[in-house]
């Protein structure tokens, strides 16, 4: 009792000590869980591979370089392009589904709760699922096919569509949610203002709705792009062996290639990319006094 | 022709009726305002006058300059509006703020430049001061000022104001009201003002919609409104009234202020009607005094005495004198039932 009574006085009278004290346990698991494996990987990708797995010892750059060979700069340009086309998609999709769920009073809740639903179920078993909707004995070619749309079935899955999906269908929550809070926070008054003023319902949008959730959209664009730059199960499902994304790539060096340096230099030069979009979301949101008045 | 006209307009959200069957006119260039208690219909009524709701279809209409507005959007009404949280956008400067009408207009930069100044100057802030700030660092009064700013640069026919000194301390709360009936006066438009505030009311106005559950309780001058209230709300809700029972069995109303107070074996003046009474409460105003009078039957009424120098002297009521209350016949008012 006394020895708590102590600690809490201690904490009252000093603030940092509380503060440490709330950090401290995150803090520690990210150091150990985070930081730590993030500096073998960096150590590993600049040391010579092990014959069976691992690394041995001696410095090189040998894995990086390796990296610049059109083969693997082609995957992690097909990589980038298509994270930044799922972002754009799930910006067009989950917009409009944000800006309903802010603007409904009765139903915000539910629509929330459906936002969510599909994280109920593992994202291996829905992708999974995505298979038996795509192939070519699946639900979309038997129904079209049994409408007479379609004599052959169309190839849907191992396409670079059936990729595309997938991963739109996967991140889009990740877009809603941030766009949601932003919109949610927008008082309905500023675009009535807008619209006595003369705004039609393009420019009241443009000028008034985008740059003031810009917050919330480039918070759901970071949170789809860099998971889909790191994404390796839905290429490898969806897009069998053609299709393959970087994070592919890193799975197959540390797995069956047994490279791991160059599977380590691999997912450096992936982490590489993904620091330069965040520079320049930060560099946005900085640019852009709104947001610092949006809060 | 009245500016604007409301025709028997009603509009309903769900099963409640916010607005029932309302009509009145707006004349051109007045300071017209809407009041009544929160949930009268008032802003209802001022944002189907802007066009943000659309009245029921039950053959009502509202019109303006003659013209009905039923498929008209609010940019289509030439009107500006202050909204009670002002709705400045935050994002822009206040020059931004009060040029967005005329970049939607596509009006020239160097006209934009011009009139942003100029707008800003009515409202009395400097735009060389102003202009690149942005609203979050500005003062309720300021923001006030470029809500207003950013209506009146459109120069439209009439200004709509959604209670827009709610948020507004007192003092300047009341410089801001003359302001305001100034610019009335001076740009010719015509205000239509919501406020829940009677004495704003009537120290703005030049005629007074009060409204109650909905519908229009009285309209009229603050003279007419004061001095000859319709109903009991009006009577009550429009300054103090105390209410008593005339001629006949009818409600009727007297202003505290030409209540009666004497002293219950003082003989009374001629042609008055009495009521006996004991004093409650006294209540030291300043400019007046508040004599809370307990009558018969467990009722009350209050007399305020002008302060005419005799207050400064030991005040001449206290609690638990007998005193008698009255009124002259022709300072009552009788009510119509509702």
């Amino acid at each position: 009792m006394t020895i708590r009574r102590r600690i809490l006085g201690a904490m009252t009278r000093r603030p940092a000590l509380a503060t440490a004290s709330l950090l401290l346990p995150g803090g520690f698991w990210l150091a150990v869980f985070f930081v730590v494996p993030m500096l073998l990987m960096l150590g590993a990708s600049v040391m010579q591979r092990g014959i069976y797995g691992g690394v041995e010892p001696g410095f090189t750059l040998e894995h990086y370089r390796r990296f610049l060979d059109p083969l693997y700069l082609q995957v992690l340009w097909r990589t980038i392009a298509w994270s930044a086309l799922t972002t754009t998609v799930c910006l067009l999709l989950g917009f409009p589904v944000a800006w309903v769920i802010a603007a409904s009073r009765r139903h915000r809740s539910l629509l929330l709760f459906l936002v969510v639903l599909p994280f109920w179920t593992s994202f291996l078993v829905r992708t999974f699922a995505m298979i038996f909707l795509l192939r070519d004995t699946g639900v979309i070619n038997s129904v079209l096919m049994g409408m007479g749309v379609i004599e052959e079935p169309i190839a849907l899955l191992y396409t670079p569509f059936a990729v595309l999906s997938g991963l739109v269908y996967g991140f889009l929550p990740f877009m809603v949610l941030p766009i949601y809070a932003s919109l949610e926070k927008l008082d309905p008054a500023l675009l009535e203002a807008a619209e006595v003023l003369g705004a039609r319902p393009l420019a009241r949008f443009v000028r008034v709705a985008v740059p003031l959730s810009l917050p919330g959209i480039l918070a759901g664009m970071l949170l789809v792009f860099v998971p889909a730059m790191g994404s390796f199960l839905t290429s490898d499902l969806l897009g069998g062996a053609k299709q393959v994304m970087i994070g592919n790539l890193v799975q197959n060096q540390f797995t069956t290639a047994r490279n791991w340096p160059f599977g380590a230099a691999a997912s450096f030069a992936v982490m590489a990319v993904v620091l330069v979009a965040v520079m320049l979301s930060l560099r946005l949101r900085d640019r852009d006094p709104s947001i610092r008045w949006s809060r | 022709m009245p500016l604007a006209q409301f025709l028997r307009v009603s509009k309903s959200f769900g099963a409640t009726r916010a607005v029932d069957a309302v009509s009145f006119d707006i004349a051109r260039g007045e300071f017209f305002s809407l009041l009544g208690p929160s949930g009268c219909g008032k802003t209802t009524t001022l944002r189907l006058l802007a066009g943000f709701e659309q009245p029921d279809d039950d053959g009502g209409d509202i019109r303006i300059g003659g013209i009905s507005t039923l498929s008209s959007r609010p940019y289509e009404r030439n009107l500006g509006m202050v909204f009670q949280s002002y709705a400045l956008f935050p994002h822009l400067t206040v020059a931004r703020n009060v040029a967005f009408g005329l970049e939607r207009r596509r009006v020239p930069g160097a006209e934009i430049t011009r009139r942003v100044a100029e707008a800003l100057d009515t409202v009395q802030l400097d735009s060389r001061e102003f202009g690149g700030r942005r609203p979050a660092g500005l003062s309720g009064g300021q923001r006030q000022r470029v809500a207003l700013a950013r209506a009146l640069v459109l120069e439209p026919e009439m200004l709509l104001l959604d209670e827009p000194l709610g948020a507004i301390d007192e003092k300047l709360r009341r410089e801001m009201q003359l302001e305001l009936r100034q610019l009335n006066r001076k740009l010719g438009i015509t205000f239509v003002y919501v406020t829940h505030d009677q004495d704003e009311a009537l120290t703005m106005s030049d005629r007074i919609a009060v409204m109650d559950r909905g519908r229009i309780a009285q309209v009229g001058s603050p003279a007419e409104i004061y001095e000859h209230p319709r109903t009991e709300f009006v009577a009550t809700f429009i300054g103090e009234s105390n209410l008593f029972e005339g001629e006949g069995g009818a409600r009727i109303a007297i202003r505290p202020e030409r209540t009666l107070l004497i002293a219950r074996e003082e003989a009374p003046p001629a042609g008055y009607r009495l009521l006996p009474g004991t004093v409650e409460d006294v209540i030291y105003r300043g400019e007046m005094l508040r004599v809370l009078v307990r009558l018969e039957g467990n009722r009350r009424c209050t007399a305020a005495l002008r302060n005419e120098g005799q207050l400064s002297r030991p005040l001449p009521w206290t609690p638990g004198t007998a005193v008698s209350v009255g009124w002259k016949p022709e300072d009552a008012r009788v009510l119509a039932d509702v």
